[in-house]
């Protein structure tokens, strides 16, 4: 137990760390874009008629903290950041938490839920293609996994878009009905809002599901040949029983493994993906911030975000890994 | 009886003595060829390319705003026919539109269609166009085009600018841009990953652990954040180098962690030891044996990486943070299509996406077709 809770610790401490890295990357990125936080709002405040000399810029410079040296700033960045705090937006002048607050939970929610479907049709169709024999199914699921990664979420976005409109009319857009977009939650609301998440859902997960699909099949045709399980077949288990208690156990592990990676492809569609269909949350705030206000505290704020809950993901499955699969949990407690 | 015998033993050993003494790109080569899929990928793949490289002579007119129609603007795909309701011709043809306000149309610009025996314009092949340069050498005769007018196979855009020039001529953007950017990948990754590899240790512990963090930030997102960088003034041309090496610059971690884990596990083969034993020198020994011992490895992954570039750019351009105007790539192309006009009325829009999937996919089977080829225990395997 002792063993087990160091290496929780240990885990805990190189996921921080990580996070650490990852922040100074996207802290000098941010510092790196032309311009800084003064100049950018005093020019707002000139454009409003307001006259504008040096002095006033150094004075906000002064007033927003800019003075400071680098490493300092990036510091007080840091620690703001794991508390939740981020500072106010340059350009809208709002505080950032909340500005993000229920978008990022709902980008979140949205990646995650694609990431469980994925799974779900992955597991079963990636078992049954590697134990069948039928060729017509394996082609099939090939081109499907081709297809996948041919076909990226944001076109396929664009190509359902184009078949909705022609052929219902609608574009099969946005998060919410109009009425509801402002709306407090209620169970309408709810209601509402799962009467339209499907689409993204099923979007955000298409490449996903190709991927998982194909280490699913890879990874259970190796197991299935191994002599475990001729040994058990030997003994009488068969059919389905065989299936999911003998190679099914093994080869679903390293799955679990790479989980924070397929949430960090996920990820990577989800911006362009929430344009296209004009959803309200974190990753079209992104873009927003990138493309259009060059935004710099509230696109390192989402782009931290993202990433941290992809640590926080690897963190998670590593001990989940370590309770559940008796191999890791022996290499930990010795 | 003995003579045949002796003869196939002979055949036999002929055939086996080429096995053995075949290099690694012949080996290659024989198990890529066995395999359909990737061989029709590859054709695909070189077609689209030279399509790609020959577009001045393969479209009609110029793929930017020089080259656009007035009188066909959003107008939707030409597809020449041999016969009408005036009777049939040898000659394929199309009919003259004309873009008119008046009273009549409520004062709204109206493409007309004037289906009469006049109206024909009649498609020719090899006609004098727009002059180009080709290898240095410029040329005017373009493969098709009609004897007055225009012909738009794909299309126009709400500018007039031709479709199927923009596609063909996107079609190299993609290629550059993908080149460039596994070009600067891979000196990355071989420099990255060849210095953990090769020294091992601390040093390799520390880059393994910045490797890492790079791969943990979402791409996209990270890719985005850099081409926002780039100031409004620069040029097209600009813009173009720039995104090429953003996506090397984000591209290596993958590779460069397979070239150190090759290095590693090569690092402590018994032909390397042998090799050490005989007395050759490091230099030697990685220039001679190790890197001749993943090359093939190399080549396909760079491949494989080549799609991703490609989708990526598109990506990029496609929200806005990439490639600009005068410059053509699928994700300029699409830039406006979400609007419901488009999606309503203008679908040819969409016409260049086939292509790009084509090609992808093209890319996506000759990569899988060439990991399976080098890797020496595929046969065995199966």
């Amino acid at each position: 137990m002792l063993q087990f809770s160091k290496f929780v610790v240990v885990r805990a401490v190189l996921a921080i760390f990580t996070l650490v890295l990852v922040s100074f990357i996207v802290f000098s990125l941010m510092e790196l874009v032309p311009g800084d936080c003064a100049e950018r709002y005093l020019a707002f405040k000139s454009s409003q008629g307001s006259v504008i000399t040096a002095a006033d810029v150094q004075a906000e410079r002064v007033r927003l903290g800019l003075d400071r040296p680098y490493i300092q700033r990036w510091g007080s960045w840091i620690i703001n950041a794991f508390q939740g705090e981020y500072g106010d937006s340059c350009i809208l002048r709002l505080n950032i938490s909340q500005l993000l607050g229920e978008k990022f939970w709902l980008s979140l929610g949205l990646c995650l839920s694609a990431l469980i479907l994925a799974y779900a049709i992955a597991i079963p169709v990636g078992i049954l293609a590697a134990t069948s024999k039928n060729a017509f199914l394996n082609n099939g699921l090939r081109l499907v996994s081709y297809l996948g990664l041919a076909l990226p979420n944001f076109l396929l976005a664009l190509m359902i878009m184009l078949f909705s409109t022609v052929v219902f009319g609608d574009s099969l857009t946005g998060l919410f009905s109009k009425e509801f977009r402002d709306a407090e939650w209620s169970y309408a609301r709810v209601m509402d809002f799962l009467g339209h998440v499907w689409l993204p859902i099923f979007i955000l997960g298409w490449s996903a599901t190709a991927f998982a699909i194909q280490t699913v099949r890879a990874l259970m045709s190796d197991e299935i040949g191994k002599l475990y399980v001729t040994a058990a077949a030997a003994r009488g288990v068969s059919g389905r029983r065989l299936l999911l208690r003998y190679p099914a156990r093994h080869a679903l592990s390293p799955i679990i493994n790479s989980l924070g990676f397929d949430l960090n492809r996920i990820f990577n569609e989800l911006p362009i993906v929430a344009l296209i269909l004009t959803l309200t949350e974190a990753g079209s705030l992104l873009i927003e911030a990138l493309a259009r206000s060059n935004d710099q505290q509230l696109a390192g704020a989402i782009i931290f975000l993202l990433t941290a809950s992809i640590v926080g993901i690897n963190f998670i499955t590593d001990i989940i890994l370590a309770l559940t699969d008796p191999r890791v949990r022996r290499s930990i407690v010795g | 009886m003995t003579d045949v015998t002796n003869i196939d033993a002979a055949a036999d050993q002929k055939l086996k003595e080429a096995y053995f003494t075949a290099s690694q790109g012949q080996l290659i080569w024989q198990r890529f060829k066995k395999n359909k899929s990737a061989l029709a990928g590859a054709w695909v793949l070189i077609f689209l390319i030279l399509s790609g490289i020959f577009a001045p002579f393969l479209t009609p007119y110029d793929a930017t705003i020089a080259g656009r129609d007035k009188e066909y603007l959003n107008g939707a795909p030409q597809i020449p026919s041999f016969c009408d309701d005036n009777g049939c011709s040898m000659r394929p043809f199309i009919y003259t539109t004309e873009r008119t306000r008046s009273i009549k149309t409520n004062f709204r610009w109206v493409t007309e269609t004037d289906t009469s025996l006049e109206g024909r314009r009649y498609v020719q092949f090899f006609t004098k166009g727009v002059p180009y340069t080709f290898l240095g050498i410029p040329f005017e005769r373009h493969l098709f085009g009609v004897d007055k007018g225009m012909i738009h196979i794909f299309g126009t855009d709400s500018t007039g600018k031709d479709i199927y020039s923009r596609t063909l001529t996107a079609i190299n953007t993609s290629m550059a841009v993908g080149t460039i950017g596994v070009v600067i990948a891979f000196v990355l990754a071989l420099a990255i990953g060849g210095v953990a590899g090769y020294y091992g240790g601390w040093v390799d512990s520390g880059l393994q652990m910045m490797t890492d963090t790079v791969r943990t930030i979402p791409s996209i997102p990270l890719f985005m954040a850099l081409a926002a960088f780039i100031p409004d003034t620069w040029s097209a041309e600009a813009r173009f180098f720039f995104i090429s090496m953003v996506l090397g610059l984000i591209g290596w971690p993958t590779l460069a962690r397979r070239i150190r884990t090759h290095l590693l596990t090569e690092r402590n083969q018994e032909y390397v030891l042998a090799a050490q034993l005989c007395g050759a020198t490091p230099a030697h020994i990685i220039r001679r044996h190790l890197l001749p011992s993943f090359t093939s490895y190399i080549i396909v992954d760079l491949v494989i990486s080549f799609p991703y570039m490609i989708l990526s750019e598109t990506a990029l351009s496609f929200i806005g943070l990439g490639l600009k105007d005068p410059v053509n790539s699928l994700g300029v192309m699409l830039q406006n299509v979400t609007s419901a006009d488009v999606l309503l009325n203008y679908q040819w829009y969409f016409i260049p996406v086939i292509f790009f999937i084509v090609l992808v996919l093209a890319f996506v089977f000759v990569g899988d077709g060439l990991r399976d080829a080098a890797d020496p225990y595929s046969d065995s395997s199966k």
